[in-house]
């Protein structure tokens, strides 16, 4: 039981390394806090959804077209919300998180809630990993995850765009002496940031069903894998993913499964008493040391 | 002065005209019902059809009888969000109080879906004094409070199952397996919520403790959580014979689905709404073959050909709404309780609550879900037998899935069959 456990902590690192990837991305570069984050995996899984039954289009074909909107109201977002109020640190909180308020009620309103909202596995194979069966769904998750991972490096490291991402998360004002403009870097920023948690839906909503209050969810943990992993940066979620990964389940495993919620909110409180940056957060490192 | 005459003649006449036809303007004004739920839901979405379905009816066959005149029903709705995680029960409570304040209802039907909202709620209803026919909540502590307090609390009824009553239900299912098969080792699983807890307490308390059953694990789960990997490792491990569910959110399918994939060795039996209605074969991918579930009561979502009252019930909605019922709790006892209410009114020839309630203490009715009683704590009673009590049903899902009724005797329509690779301990 115990090499299960550890199997399906893995997976379950990977599902919140998918689910706080995007966050961390657009603020990373923005510095925007993105609380419409949740509303957009959400409207993603939404979107799948209508276009797989009611246009009755491939899966894929969903998936990709509900990807690519997301990303294009990620970026609408941006440009006409956002970027009236761009580094007002609350009134971007507020105008996000309005948004995705919004978008998850109107949802609710909607009436789009039930079991029969959700999206189809891969496949309903399973194979014998360490003991326990693992469905190739969350297989999946993992396989893909690595890929997103790998390649944002990639993106980041050997792209003109990825490049232009990483100059204006070290510093916007240098970057703008190079030709680099910051608006249009952070649009895509926030539009990559929908963009991945579209992947994120597409990928782990399968798993269970497309809720409105699967959004908040969604929103809380980003926030608490970031927070302890430290704002902007991804190791620190690829880190805190496998912390609170790995606490969960084995919270789950050996103390009790009503206890699983409070894990990742005590972690945010423990990180934020002894290093309010995060593991690996460079944001406020300057104030901490004075 | 002629003309003055004229007009004096004339507003007299409307007068007299007025007072005649008064009374039948009155009799005409409706009885409202006022549908207080969680409408996003799906129990709650196909609840009120069924108050719909109920009241079309009796207003097509001429209304309900007040005394001399009849009226006609008329549904107002208001939804009560509690049954959504992080809601509140305060904010359900207010909407509760917004319905009776602004509708101002008759009766009450349907009702909060959390039963933590219902207690609460029940000052409220109290307070107004207006007449509730709750079909969904089931936490035992509402017949508690108004066995306590009967002046106070009267005016709370309860028509669908309640957790003792499901309790006889699981009972009666474990030990049909225990007898079938010789299986006497389980692991509880439940949604961490009031009804679900105190179910799997109750089956543990009053059953599985005198049978010679032994409780390997009893784990409850958060509304929205969807992984539930390290429970099923657990009962694998520990040799869990049988896994008893019981869970009402619309994820606990996922738990289905994950004992499937994941392999595990033992029989599914207990509750877990989404996989209550005939959508949910194709919605879980097949999955579900061998589970047995339980539909609170019958003639939601599932009907029993051995009680043509259900079959002619769940016809006459796909009839109307052009599908079939998919929720297994709520929908029967809500079409029931329009019913229930009509009877009451007429019983007693009065809209008084007072008088309603002792209308409803009154009820004896055959209908959709066998015989309808209710008891001293107004909890409508259920047992094995539609001709004596409500029932509920507990069906299994075949691998070419079709439900098939296994419990009760006086309705099964064959023997528990064991899931594909799984061996009797007999």
């Amino acid at each position: 039981m115990f090499a299960g456990t550890i199997v399906f902590a893995l997976i379950n690192s990977f599902i919140l390394i998918l689910m706080a990837i995007g966050f961390n991305l657009t603020f990373g570069i923005s510095g925007v806090a993105n609380f419409a984050y949740g509303a957009l995996y959400i409207m993603s899984a939404y979107m799948s959804w209508t276009m797989l039954n009611l246009l009755h289009l491939p899966f894929w074909a969903s998936a990709v077209l509900s990807i690519g909107f997301t990303m294009i109201s990620g970026a609408l977002m941006y440009r006409f919300v956002l970027l009236r109020v761009r580094g007002q640190a609350l009134s971007e909180v507020i105008a996000t998180f309005g948004i995705g308020l919004a978008i998850l009620e109107l949802f609710r309103y909607l009436g789009l809630v039930g079991f029969e909202y959700t999206l189809p596995v891969f496949s309903n194979e399973s194979f014998m990993i360490a003991g326990a069966y693992v469905d190739i769904q969350r297989i999946a998750i993992v396989l893909i995850g690595l890929l997103l991972v790998l390649g944002l490096w990639l993106f980041t490291h050997f792209t003109a765009t990825g490049l232009a991402f990483r100059a204006i998360a070290q510093d916007e004002r240098t970057a703008l002496t190079f030709g680099i403009d910051s608006d249009w870097a952070a649009t895509l920023s926030v539009s990559f940031g929908a963009g991945l948690a579209a992947i994120a839906a597409t990928i782990i909503i399968p798993l269970g069903s497309i809720a409105p209050d699967e959004g908040y969810d969604v929103l809380i943990k980003a926030l608490a894998i970031c927070i302890i992993g430290g704002l902007g940066s991804t190791g620190g979620v690829i880190v805190a993913g496998f912390i609170v990964g790995f606490a969960e389940r084995f919270t789950d495993t050996y103390i009790g499964s009503h206890w699983t919620m409070i894990v990742s909110l005590a972690a945010i409180l423990l990180v934020l008493a002894i290093k309010p940056s995060g593991l690996f957060g460079r944001q406020k490192e300057l104030e901490e040391r004075i | 002065m002629k003309r003055k005459r004229l007009i004096i003649g004339v507003m007299l006449a409307v007068m007299c005209a007025w007072s005649v036809a008064a009374p039948n303007v009155r009799a005409a004004e409706p009885i409202v019902i006022g549908v207080a739920t969680s409408l996003g839901f799906l129990e709650g979405k196909e609840s009120i059809k069924a108050v719909q379905m109920a009241v079309d009816e009796i207003n097509a066959a001429g209304g309900v009888k007040v005394g001399a005149g009849t009226r006609p029903f008329k549904v107002e709705s208001i939804d009560l969000r509690d049954a959504a995680p992080g809601v509140p029960v305060p904010e359900a409570l207010l909407g509760l109080e917004k319905i009776i304040l602004e509708k101002k209802p008759t009766a009450l039907m349907v009702g909060p879906f959390r039963s933590e909202a219902l207690i609460a709620g029940m000052d409220i209803i109290a307070k107004y004094k207006v007449p509730l026919l709750g079909t969904i909540a089931m936490a035992p502590g509402s017949e508690k409070k108004i066995k306590e307090e009967p002046q106070k609390y009267k005016y709370v009824f309860r028509t669908c199952l309640n957790a003792v009553h499901l309790v006889k239900f699981l009972s009666g299912t474990m030990g049909a397996i225990n007898k079938q098969f010789g299986f006497n080792k389980v692991y509880v699983m439940t949604q961490d919520v009031a009804w679900a807890r105190a179910t799997a307490d109750l089956v543990k308390k009053l059953y599985f403790d005198k049978s010679g059953w032994t409780v390997l694990g009893m784990e409850s789960y958060p509304t929205g959580t969807s992984d539930f990997s390290s429970a099923l490792m657990k009962a694998r491990a520990q040799g869990a014979q049988v896994i008893m569910p019981v869970f009402d959110m619309p994820q606990s399918g996922t738990l289905v689905k994950q004992w499937n994939t994941m392999k595990v060795p033992a029989i599914m039996a207990g509750f877990i709404s989404p996989l209550a209605g005939s959508e949910a074969w194709k919605i879980f991918d097949g999955k579900i073959g061998g589970v047995l579930n339980t539909t609170f009561e019958l003639g939601s979502a599932m009907a029993a050909s051995k009680l043509p009252a259900s079959t002619n019930f769940m016809q006459k909605y796909q009839k109307k709404y052009g599908q079939e019922i998919q929720a297994g709790h709520g929908p029967a006892p809500s079409y029931e309780s329009v019913y229930i209410l009509k009877e009451a009114i007429e019983r007693t020839g009065s809209l008084d609550p007072d008088a309603i309630v002792a209308g409803l203490e009154k009820t004896d009715r055959q209908g959709v879900m066998g015989r309808i009683r209710y008891d001293a704590g107004h909890q409508a009673v259920y047992g094995f037998d539609p001709a004596e009590t409500g029932v509920s049903l507990v069906s299994q899902w075949t691998d070419s899935g079709k439900r098939i009724v296994v419990f009760p005797d006086s309705l099964a329509e064959n023997a528990i069959q064991l899931p594909t690779g799984l061996k009797s301990a007999k």
